[in-house]
């Protein structure tokens, strides 16, 4: 058994290897740094990131803003929109785009042995984002899709950054894709800044609790 | 069952012996034609597939398979790039992508766990499906037997209720089975067609007061061709507190339904689950069941 993949500046208990989380909150950034944040671990751990409707470059500016030193030997960006990008400090693979869920589960497993292949045991993998999916595919088909990438993650002991804006579906939506979720964390926004609030993480508080993920 | 494919005999033979030294039963089609038969032949839980088919591609194959076997789980098991598999135009299908490199280790191990959590089911899963068919197997009823007394209560629900049609739905591990329909009838149906799919994730009663305005069922054409707009059932709970199917009603208007509607369809599924378990009992006894 590996250990916990730990979560620096987030107040977030560890997870336990093989448990992805749906993170529910508006699509600003409060809730994109968080999913960055709890996406970037240790030097030794690779990330891998299905970028839907951000084009390699920018998720990949988003993502070291966030306080991430990405590298080609442990950053992947799998880009669902398809633009070639240069100089992205990160190994990008193109899908067709977001609704090529099979391309993109492909991919996904590919560059996952690849990793592999080069030592990098631990990975984490973030969907940015699941609404996206569900924008250009129905539920059943978006449903198979993250059940088989959830089954993949758990497969390998690594863990899941799902990102999804409850805002844009409706609750039997984002109650099903939760159910496919071992853990849930959702976001909102006060007046004093961005609270989260977890449920299925062991040894986490279930209140909100204050976060602070500016740059 | 997995089927095994793959034009090259000795390549397929070697992937087939792996999986067979795995502990799984495997059959081997070499072609697309073959593996439809095979489809149509065996009950089909996965689908270990070459991309290159003399006669098509391995996602053909699992677009074949997905229509016949829904749950099966599909693994792309190649040495050809992804560079060259077109997914484009199967963007909806979904399947596991394994290199194709002369060890089994790693296929092995995704068949192993795809089976094991059923993780590319279209539909989410209780916490403890392999408990909940377990307990399921031990409560198989045969519906002839069962049949008058769900159908009475079956049929005392429509009038109870003021609806169209009510039925008591078994839900295994791929499919549901109804052992009692009145005013409706029900062929086993593909566990993701299923509304009780999802009910039985919940905790006591469902309600779904317009069924054609919920997302997980919008597309379902079965439902809709059956004119079911309201759907609530209570679970099917054996002692153990596994819920292995529900006692469902349907009508073809949208309705809403009291505190005390739930109250009396609960007691209408523990009725029949009362039922199951004397069936059960009688048989666990010796007796023959069917007086």
């Amino acid at each position: 058994m590996t250990d916990n993949y730990g979560f620096e500046e987030v107040p977030l208990a560890s997870l336990r290897p093989g448990t992805t989380v749906l993170v529910a909150g508006p699509s600003h950034a409060g809730t994109r740094h968080l999913a960055f944040r709890m996406l970037s671990g240790p030097p030794d751990e690779g990330a891998i990131l299905v970028s839907t409707n951000q084009r390699a470059g920018r998720i990949a500016d988003d993502w070291a803003r966030s306080g991430f030193d990405l590298d080609a030997d442990r950053a992947a960006i799998l880009d669902c929109v398809g633009d070639d990008d240069q100089n992205v400090p990160a190994q990008v693979l193109s899908v067709s785009g977001p609704s090529d869920l099979t391309g993109i589960g492909m991919r996904y497993s590919d560059v996952y042995r690849t990793f592999r292949e080069s030592g990098v045991e631990r990975v984490r993998t973030g969907l940015f984002s699941v609404s996206t999916l569900l924008s250009f595919g129905d539920l059943q088909t978006v449903s198979r899709f993250v059940h088989t990438l959830v089954g993949r993650i758990d497969a390998v002991d690594g863990i899941g950054v799902f990102c999804i804006d409850p805002g844009m579906h409706d609750e039997q939506t984002v109650s099903t894709i939760t159910q496919f979720c071992s853990a849930r964390i959702d976001v909102r926004e006060t007046d004093t800044g961005q609270q989260l609030r977890a449920r299925g993480v062991p040894d986490q508080p279930r209140e909100w609790v204050d976060f602070d993920v500016s740059e | 069952m997995i089927l095994c494919v793959g034009p090259e005999t000795p390549a397929r033979e070697r992937t087939a012996a792996a999986l067979a030294d795995a502990g799984f039963d495997v059959a081997e089609a070499g072609s697309l034609a073959a593996a439809r038969d095979a489809l149509d032949a065996h009950a089909v839980e996965c689908v270990v597939t070459e991309y290159d088919l003399d006669d098509g591609t391995g996602l053909d194959l699992v677009e074949a398979a997905r229509e016949r076997h829904p749950d099966a789980a599909c693994v792309l098991f190649t040495a050809t790039p992804l560079a060259e598999v077109d997914t484009g135009a199967f963007g909806s299908l979904v399947a596991e992508y394994v290199r194709k490199d002369g060890e089994h280790g790693e296929l092995v191990d995704v068949v192993e766990h795809a089976l094991a959590f059923r993780s590319q089911t279209a539909y989410p899963l209780p916490d403890d499906e392999g408990a909940r068919v377990a307990a399921l197997e031990q409560y198989a009823a045969d519906p002839a037997e069962l049949g008058a007394s769900l159908d009475r209560l079956t049929e005392l629900a429509t009038a109870l209720f003021g609806v169209d049609a009510a039925a008591v739905g078994i839900i295994d591990a791929h499919t549901e089975e109804f052992l009692s329909c009145h005013g409706i009838s029900f062929d086993t149906m593909d566990r993701e067609d299923t509304v009780c799919t999802y009910a039985i994730l919940d905790d006591g009663v469902t309600v779904i007061e317009d069924v054609q305005a919920d997302p997980r069922f919008e597309d379902d054409e079965g439902l809709a061709a059956a004119n079911i707009r309201f759907y609530a059932s209570a679970p099917l709970v054996t002692p153990d507190g596994q819920a292995i199917g529900t006692f469902c009603i349907y009508d073809d208007e949208p309705r809403g339904f009291d505190g005390r509607d739930r109250e009396l369809l609960s007691l209408l599924g523990d009725e029949a689950m009362e039922q199951l378990s004397l069936r059960r009992r009688v048989r666990d006894a010796g007796g023959d069941g069917d007086d």
